[in-house]
């Protein structure tokens, strides 16, 4: 598989998405989870969800809860966390 | 002929490789600009502005990296709190030691009714806490000490002045410019409630780099409000940190060269480094202590100073000097007032200045011998002719 067909099969593994008000907390987002060992993608935030940033971050659905927990306890400012697969923004 | 650098203080030479190696990266590999778009080049981008951010967190000691906000220079981000906190009446305190970046914003908000109460260093040019503290009370506004000397290179200790203005309900500034990379600093445990930094002396980046740390945002108003890439629907200023004091685009190119350059200080360790520049000093002091004719301003311990001295010579003016420095011996060094007028009054070096040499992470205990070298010529010259 390209590397693209894997990147690809990522972003559809990872349905839940957290969008965020300012860039820095979604880059800084993206550092906590993976020095924490969660997968995080940052992508192009979908304008139909947030007005905001313009990127947003793909994580594990499953594990919600101990990505909020991490985001909080590093004083990161999210917007809101959505269930969004691709298949829902591909339409 | 060689020449040696020994002007440190005004900006760090030579900057290390890695720092053009990253200012290169972002040039030509990675472009784009963070929070403007989501493609590939801008995620990259705020990934190279994160990372600098983080380094200078782990640096200072602070846990979350959005309370430290980029700016130009130090000078901004001191005149970003003083612009940004004071109101007409309210009280100021700070010493005479400090440089104009700090003395010429506060002369200027004097005039619209700001107190100003400027503590009197001592004749060899440190703050003695126990004055500072005096002066702060509970009814003044904002402290402001140099954490170095950009003159003579005396430390000032900011733990008791840190604990003070904890203790008065006081918000406590630093002007870190000169000591930042050679002075380890915890910022969370000396108290600190903001921290001005450049980050082209002893944080090896490029010019046009600098910052601010903020521990509470509370009551400070942006310098400058603009577009952040962020809350683009309102028309009002976003009130979160980091966006709230940094609009329009940054020097995302600096920025990156800044992170190497901090990247590699936290490799070798800021101690380190500090206990470098400690020999130097050593060096330094031991090669001109019993030397006639020249007189080294400052408190000449080579534990309460650090990378900065400054020298006067009897019978040779500092511009005299200075040249004939670089004229004979190549060596480079600053003359003058170093933006620092009230620091040469309180000296008694004023209107003339000093001749400063300033050392940095890249000098060599031989440079100092040969500076020590050629300042021994310097005096010995002229007592001899004299």
């Amino acid at each position: 598989m390209s590397r693209r067909q894997d990147k690809q099969e990522l972003l559809r593994r990872l349905e839940g998405l957290v969008t965020f008000f300012g860039s820095y907390h979604a880059m800084r987002a993206e550092s906590i989870l993976k020095k924490n060992g969660r997968q995080a993608v940052l992508v192009a935030g979908p304008r139909e969800i947030s007005p905001n940033c313009g990127v947003a971050l793909r994580f594990d659905l499953a594990e919600q809860e101990e990505v909020r927990e991490l985001l909080e306890r590093n004083h990161v400012q999210y917007e809101d966390f959505h269930h969004y697969p691709l298949e829902l923004r591909d339409r | 002929m060689k020449q040696l650098y020994l002007d440190n203080a005004a900006t760090s030479w030579p900057k290390p490789a890695a720092v053009l190696a990253a200012m290169r990266r972002y040039f030509f590999r990675c472009g784009g600009n963070p929070g403007r778009s989501g493609h590939a080049k801008a995620i990259e981008a705020g990934r190279t502005v994160l990372a600098t951010r983080e380094r200078l967190a782990e640096l200072f000691g602070v846990q979350d990296p959005s309370r430290i906000v980029f700016t130009k220079n130090a000078t901004e981000a001191l005149n970003l709190v003083f612009r940004g906190l004071l109101k007409p009446g309210d009280r100021v305190v700070t010493t005479s030691m400090e440089h104009n970046s700090v003395l010429r914003p506060l002369t200027a908000l004097e005039r619209q009714g700001v107190r100003l109460a400027v503590v009197q260093a001592t004749s060899d040019g440190c703050i003695e806490q126990e004055v500072f503290c005096r002066s702060v009370d509970r009814n003044t506004s904002l402290a402001v000490v140099t954490q170095v000397s950009n003159v003579t290179g005396a430390i000032t200790n900011l733990d008791p002045i840190g604990a003070h203005c904890r203790r008065m309900g006081v918000p406590l500034l630093v002007d870190a410019a000169q000591s930042v990379g050679c002075l380890p600093i915890d910022v969370e445990a000396l108290g600190v409630d903001f921290l001005a930094f450049s980050g082209h002396k002893g944080l090896l980046g490029p010019q046009g780099t600098g910052g601010l740390y903020i521990r509470s945002e509370g009551g400070l108003e942006p310098l400058v409000r603009g577009g952040t890439g962020s809350l683009s629907d309102r028309e009002e200023q976003p009130e979160f940190l980091p966006d709230r004091y940094e609009s329009g685009t940054l020097n995302i190119v600096g920025l990156a060269g800044l992170g190497a350059g901090i990247e590699l200080l936290l490799t070798r360790g800021v101690g380190k480094v500090g206990d470098h520049e400690r020999r130097l000093h050593e060096i330094f002091l031991e090669g001109v202590e019993k030397l006639a004719g020249v007189r080294v301003q400052g408190p000449r311990d080579p534990l309460r100073q650090t990378g900065v001295v400054s020298l006067t010579f009897d019978g040779l003016s500092p511009s005299e000097a200075g040249q004939t420095l670089e004229d004979r011996f190549g060596i480079l060094s600053r003359i003058g007032l170093h933006c620092a007028p009230r620091a040469h009054r309180t000296l008694g070096t004023f209107p003339e200045g000093t001749v400063r040499l300033s050392w940095g992470i890249f000098t060599r205990p031989r440079d100092i011998v040969y500076a020590v070298k050629a300042v021994k010529a310097l005096a010995g010259e002229r007592r001899g002719s004299g």
